[in-house]
């Protein structure tokens, strides 16, 4: 309960209890002016400016969980308060001018019935924790719109505005301000005279701002007021072509080794050509000999693979190898402090999830304000444009479509969207994808923890749809295991870690230094993984799930498995391009880790054959299988059926057990026969390398609910 | 179709009772302790069991046949991985076929004491792991160790290569698992333990029975604590998970090498010197259990009712659980010889599972204490020191045992015990075999050229080092070899017979030859036990066929 009087009572200037101090964040006590300093008979004084102001004494009563007085002081003795106890930094306590231009719009948008008190309280408390302009929070939480919101900043600021919804450009005017001026700013110039350029603006320019821009239009100009999701769109419009020239040759031009835009590299060609003629002459010559060296090569394959993964699985078992962050540590950040942050979210063909995906993103606990969430679009993909379109979405979803053109994959869209982020930070979702709502926040602090050679932090990812059907539970179980154990002991390791396709966090600077994704990669991922360890970064985990939709069904289990085999295949070709390059960049511990994780590609091929011979030794006690496996290489690939076979079946109950999901353990019993679909999978990938290396296999997802949609 | 409810991962994890995901507080890791340990029991029991072994005669002849087997899988011609055969769990022999990887350290003997101490010091590790969670003091721990280590039961068993310690190491192993995760609620030791009763599962399959118990205990220790069905169910899963694979693995391979799923059990050895089951009346049991642990692991009678009392009155259901464990040791002897599942009934070596799991009963007593752990700690160590003489001496005469008579006589003695008889009436000592091996490995080159049914003369091939000379039974199956005995001449020059009366396949075919009378099959050499006969060109044993193939269908 709260009351307000002003008779005799403990004044501010009586002292402040020690006690009493900290029991409202500084944010609060400058956003209200209010100050906890007394406690009389069980109640607690607080100073306040404005003390019949309602809003201020709900957020107080909400604060304090005691009875509350406010006691009406003035403004210069609670700001002499407020500021000895938490004493100011410069450049974090708003200025007079600003806070006039708040309560100007406070009072603009309530006087003139656009918000309620209930939308001014949320958006004035998300104010005293970020900082961030009062209109844009109302904005993001849309509680007002952005055309309001235009309109109110026009009035304040004496400015013009200019619609740009149906506006067609003249491109040779909005190009005549450099993209990076335009994009850095949110400007684009819209008409020009010989005397004066027009300029739609997001915001008004500071003086500095204007100076730079003035400099590259090199006229003067003048400034008028845009939506900016609409002055978004017109500068995207402006500049696609540049856009889409970058994301699909940057790293081709620019580090053409390091793109698969070539499989196999003429000195592997002849390598490998020359390694199929010597086992062909020497099966000629000695072929049981011969037979049984390829059979002892690929048993000491899958003996080293194994082993390695058997190692880290064990490291990783029952510790906590991820970067840690508390929950008190996350409480405790000082949101005025958060970097801006970009998701990316590829989309083909996923309208139905679109609604989904935006209440899942919303739902990040992360100020909206500081968000920069890309919409990537296809532009053959109409339907998913015109949902987003249709939804009239707030300024921090920006919509982006992608210009049609080869090759049409996730990554060229990702790096297409990274040349729009405006983040320090940026991660990408997929459409489906639900993230733990504190993700960002403990990546944030995660980078500020790590070494500054960390640029990636890698999210942990799992299954929402794991009891759907077996399928589901296996890919959980997987899952589990990859993420809970062999990831976090790679990371531990400082190995080269192959990413995931998702929730994996990047210093977005450092990413554009990298030159971003390979568009020619089907698991650009991986590529990207082991491309910032050869640069001497690193990439770390955290303790945060993102859950996922997993395949329910097999046809499209087996086409995104078999994109995902192909792609390892064909980063392992380019990376293995120069061997003794890759081993001088990663160093052994590096180098043998690359090869042994991309060799369970290899070893998914090899199932099969050790299988069937296995099976149709059973069957047949065929001598000539028998002779196939003399002396160690029989012992070797003994191991390997009875033991090596149990083990990844019981690593696969160690990832379910280390996550805590109790009910997947029966499953991974039966992993074995999930192994035959991987095989499967792989199979076709090895052969899709040679046939259709740069395809694309689409996985369609919102099969758990029937919403579904490819990527 | 249903959409599924998103869980996130604060709120899925709010109800498990176990820690997942991040490993909670325990003692700090001490490999080094840990190494220590390891390396003073291995050495001390390999150089103890050398002189036990080589010195004084005191080996038992199942330890000489599993060395001969792991010769086999690396020397044999061809190698031979099914040379582990299916009288004992396969791992009792598996684990220690890399002793047998150079031959020397087999003829040498040096094997056959290693074979046992790795496994007996391993176990003490486990125990010693077990004191620092308890948090017994250091100098304790180490007396108890010493203590334990130093009774007369534990130094046969540890000492000349026998089997036992091979099973109860990993089921020792298994329990400081699960008293860790009791401890810590850390799901990764409930796995580990599951891994370590499987390895235990097939080097001795006594140590089901535990297995069973501990798996129960998991569910109704997590069931107690709050977890629900899914969790209780996911984690006995997981514990049970490696130990029903093997099982099931080595059913599958009975059915598919032997056309008899359970043979594993009907066929299993678990000992070649009882001489038959007697007839027990429930009062013969009960006496002989009492016996068994008065004489073989008195504090038993000590740490059985101070667990069930620290059950059942103090709300410990660890201490319940060891003592239910250490009850099912006590009991399943007499129960084995009710469901008459074995055919050495009561053995004194049934008193080193009681002895062990009286010692974790009481580790985890010391635990339960708190401060009176030192005390606790202290009172087991006096017991085990007083009882070390007791159970010497009662190892002399106890009724049913293998070598524990000859073993306690060279000890009280320091004299060879070759020739002596144990107490069922069989012979100690392996002159007969070394002279036999001998003379072969200096006569004899050519491989294959020797005749021989392993399963009675497997000392003299191990003794040799050369199992690639012999053409015997695991060369390639029964088939075959029966072909050689029934025709000799055309397969080989040799023909090595056991002379004693213990199921010999050659010796039953050609009996006037092992007894040295046969006139085409002279005797090339002989020892009291062994007989080598040469086989001449053109022998054709044609009255013998019938009753080779008669006791091929037996054998």
């Amino acid at each position: 309960m709260t009351t307000t009087q002003t008779r005799r009572n403990p004044r501010l200037t009586d002292g402040v209890d020690q006690d009493l101090r900290h029991l409202i964040p500084e944010g609060i006590c400058r956003t209200f002016r209010v100050m906890p300093y007394a406690a009389v008979d069980g109640t607690v004084l607080v100073a306040a400016a404005d003390a019949d102001d309602t809003i201020t004494a709900h957020v107080v009563a909400e604060r304090i969980d005691r009875p509350v007085l406010l006691v009406r002081h003035t403004v210069n003795e609670i700001v002499s308060a407020i500021d000895t106890v938490y004493p100011p930094q410069e450049t974090e306590v708003e200025t007079p001018e600003a806070r006039r231009a708040r309560m100007q719009m406070a009072q603009m948008l309530t006087r003139s019935g656009l918000i309620t008190d209930d939308q001014l309280q949320r958006a004035m408390l998300e104010y005293s924790r970020t900082g961030d302009p009062l209109g844009d929070i109302l904005v993001s939480h849309e509680a007002i719109t952005e055309d309001v919101l235009v309109a109110a900043l026009s009035e304040m600021y004496q400015m013009q505005r200019v619609g740009l919804s149906e506006f067609a450009p003249d491109m040779e005017v909005a190009r005549r301000l450099p993209e990076p001026i335009a994009q850095a700013f949110q400007v684009v110039p819209v008409a020009a005279t010989e005397e004066l350029v027009l300029l739609a603006v997001a915001r008004p320019l500071d003086a500095e701002q204007a100076a730079e821009v003035e400099e590259a239009l090199g006229s003067p100009f003048r400034q008028l007021l845009a939506n900016r999701t609409e002055l978004d769109q017109l500068i995207q419009h402006v500049h696609s072509r540049h856009y889409a020239e970058v994301s699909t040759r940057l790293l081709m031009e620019t580090r053409p080794e390091e793109s698969a835009h070539i499989v196999v590299s003429g000195g592997q060609k002849a390598t490998f050509v020359l390694v199929a003629i010597v086992v062909v002459v020497c099966g000629v010559i000695w072929p049981m000999s011969t037979v049984i060296g390829v059979i002892a090569a690929c048993s000491l394959l899958y003996l080293v693979v194994s082993f390695y993964k058997f190692r880290l699985t064990l490291r990783a078992l029952g510790t906590h190898l991820e970067t840690d962050v508390t929950d008190e540590e996350i409480a405790a950040l000082d949101e005025r402090h958060l970097p801006r942050y970009t998701i990316l979210v590829p989309l083909y063909k996923e309208a139905a999830i679109v609604p989904r995906l935006v209440r899942d993103i919303n739902a990040l606990d992360y100020p909206r304000t500081r968000l920069d969430v890309k919409l990537l679009c296809e532009e053959d993909d109409q339907e998913t444009v015109a949902k987003i379109r249709a939804m009239e979405l707030p300024p921090h979803f920006h919509l982006v479509v992608v210009p049609d053109s080869q090759p049409k994959t996730k990554p060229k869209a990702c790096n297409y969207g990274l040349q729009l982020a405006t983040g320090s930070y940026c991660v990408i979702f997929d459409a489906e994808d639900r993230p733990d709502p504190d993700q960002l926040k403990k990546a944030v602090i995660a980078f500020g923890r790590v070494a500054d050679n960390v640029v990636c932090v890698q999210a942990k990812l799992n299954h929402f749809n794991q009891d759907q059907n077996l399928l589901t539970a296996w890919f959980a179980n997987e899952y589990s295991m990859h993420f809970e154990l062999i990831l976090p002991a790679m990371g531990a390791a400082e190995s080269p870690i192959p990413l995931g396709g998702t929730s994996n966090h990047f210093v977005t600077s450092k990413l554009r230094e990298l030159g971003a994704w390979d568009p020619f990669n089907v698991t650009e991922d991986a590529d990207l993984g082991i491309r910032l360890h050869r640069e001497g970064y690193r990439t770390a985990m955290i303790d945060s799930t993102t859950l996922e939709e997993a395949n329910s069904q097999v046809p499209n289990w087996i086409r995104q498995r078999s994109r995902w085999n192909k792609g390892y295949i064909q980063t392992w070709l380019v990376h293995m391009r120069h061997p003794f390059q890759l081993l001088a960049a990663t160093g052994l511990r590096g180098f043998l880790s690359i090869n042994l994780t991309m060799g369970t590609a290899f070893v998914l091929l090899l199932n099969p054959i050790f299988w069937g011979l296995t099976t149709l030794y059973v069957f047949t006690q065929a001598g000539i299988i028998q002779q196939l496996f003399p002396g160690i290489i029989f012992y070797v690939a003994s191991a390997l059926l009875f033991v090596g076979n149990f083990i990844f079946v019981y690593l696969s109950v160690a990832g379910s057990l280390q996550r805590g999901e109790f009910s997947l353990t029966r499953t991974a019993l039966l992993s074995p026969l999930y192994w035959g679909l991987m095989s499967w999978a792989a199979w076709k990938g090895f052969i899709q390398l040679f046939t259709n290396p740069f395809y694309w296999e689409k996985t369609t997802h919102g099969l758990d609910d029937g919403s579904a949609g490819q990527s | 179709m249903s959409t599924a409810t998103v869980v996130h991962t604060k709120e899925r994890l709010s109800g498990v009772v176990q820690s997942v995901g991040r490993r909670p507080s325990d003692v700090p890791r001490r490999w080094w302790e840990s190494a220590l340990v390891f390396l003073f029991f291995t050495v001390g029991y390999t150089w103890f069991g050398y002189w036990v072994v080589v010195d004084q005669h005191v080996v038992g002849f199942e330890t000489l046949d599993r060395l001969n087997r792991a010769l086999m899988v690396w020397h044999n011609d061809p190698a031979k991985l099914s040379a582990i055969g299916f009288d004992y769990p396969p791992l009792a022999t598996l684990l220690i076929a890399p002793l047998a990887v150079f031959r020397g350290f087999v003829t040498s003997m040096a094997a056959v004491p290693l074979a046992s101490a790795i496994f007996a010091a391993i176990t003490m590790v486990g125990l010693n792991t077990m004191m620092r969670r308890a948090l017994v003091a250091g100098p304790l721990r180490y007396a108890l160790l010493l203590a334990l280590g130093a009774n007369p039961l534990v130094l046969l068993y540890a000492t000349t290569g026998t089997r036992h310690f091979v099973w109860i190491a990993f089921v020792v192993t298994g329990l400081g698992s699960l008293f860790a995760w009791y401890i810590t609620a850390d799901v990764r030791f409930v796995m580990l333990a599951g891994i370590a009763y499987s390895v235990a599962a097939l080097s001795g399959y006594s140590s089901l029975t535990f297995f069973v118990l501990s798996a129960i205990m998991i569910g109704a220790i997590l069931a107690r604590l709050g977890a629900d069905g899914t969790e209780v169910e996911g984690t006995v899963v997981g514990f049970a998970a490696p130990t029903v694979y093997v099982i099931a693995l080595w059913t599958v391979f009975n059915l598919v090498l032997l056309l008899s799923p359970f043979s594993w059990i009907t066929r299993s050895s678990d000992a070649a010197s009882s001489g038959g089951l007697e007839m027990f009346s429930a009062v013969d049991l009960l006496r002989a259990t009492g016996e068994l642990v008065l004489y073989g692991a008195p504090i038993a009678i000590i740490v059985l009712p101070a667990l069930i009392f620290s059950g059942f009155a103090r709300g410990n259901p660890f201490a319940l659980w060891l003592g239910v464990l250490l009850g099912a040791a006590i009991l399943t002897p007499a129960l084995a010889v009710a469901l008459r599942l074995t055919d050495s009934p009561m053995l004194m070596r049934n008193a080193l599972p009681i002895l062990l799991l009286s010692v974790v009963g009481a580790i985890w007593l010391a635990r339960s204490a708190e401060e009176g752990s030192t005390l606790v700690a202290a009172v087991v160590i006096v017991g085990l020191l007083v009882s070390i003489p007791w159970t010497l001496n009662e190892m002399k005469t106890y009724r049913f045992q293998n070598l524990e008579a000859p073993f306690a006589a060279a000890l009280t003695t320091g004299e060879s015990q070759e020739g002596a008889e144990t107490l069922n009436g069989e012979k100690v000592g392996i002159v007969s075999e070394q002279a036999m091996a001998e003379y072969i490995r200096n006569n004899v080159s050519q491989d294959n050229s020797i005749l021989t049914d392993n399963a009675q003369t497997y000392a003299v091939m191990m003794l040799t080092g050369h199992p690639e000379l012999f053409f015997d039974r695991v060369d390639r199956s029964d088939g075959p070899w029966k072909e050689a005995a029934r025709n000799p001449a055309e397969y080989v020059d040799y023909l090595l017979m056991s002379t004693a009366d213990n199921g010999d396949l050659l010796t039953k075919l050609y009996p006037d030859a092992a007894a040295g009378n046969d006139a085409q099959l002279q005797v090339v050499y002989s020892t009291p036990r062994y007989v080598l006969v040469g086989v001449p060109a053109g022998f054709s044993p044609d009255q013998q066929s019938s009753q080779i193939d008669q006791l091929g269908q037996s054998s």
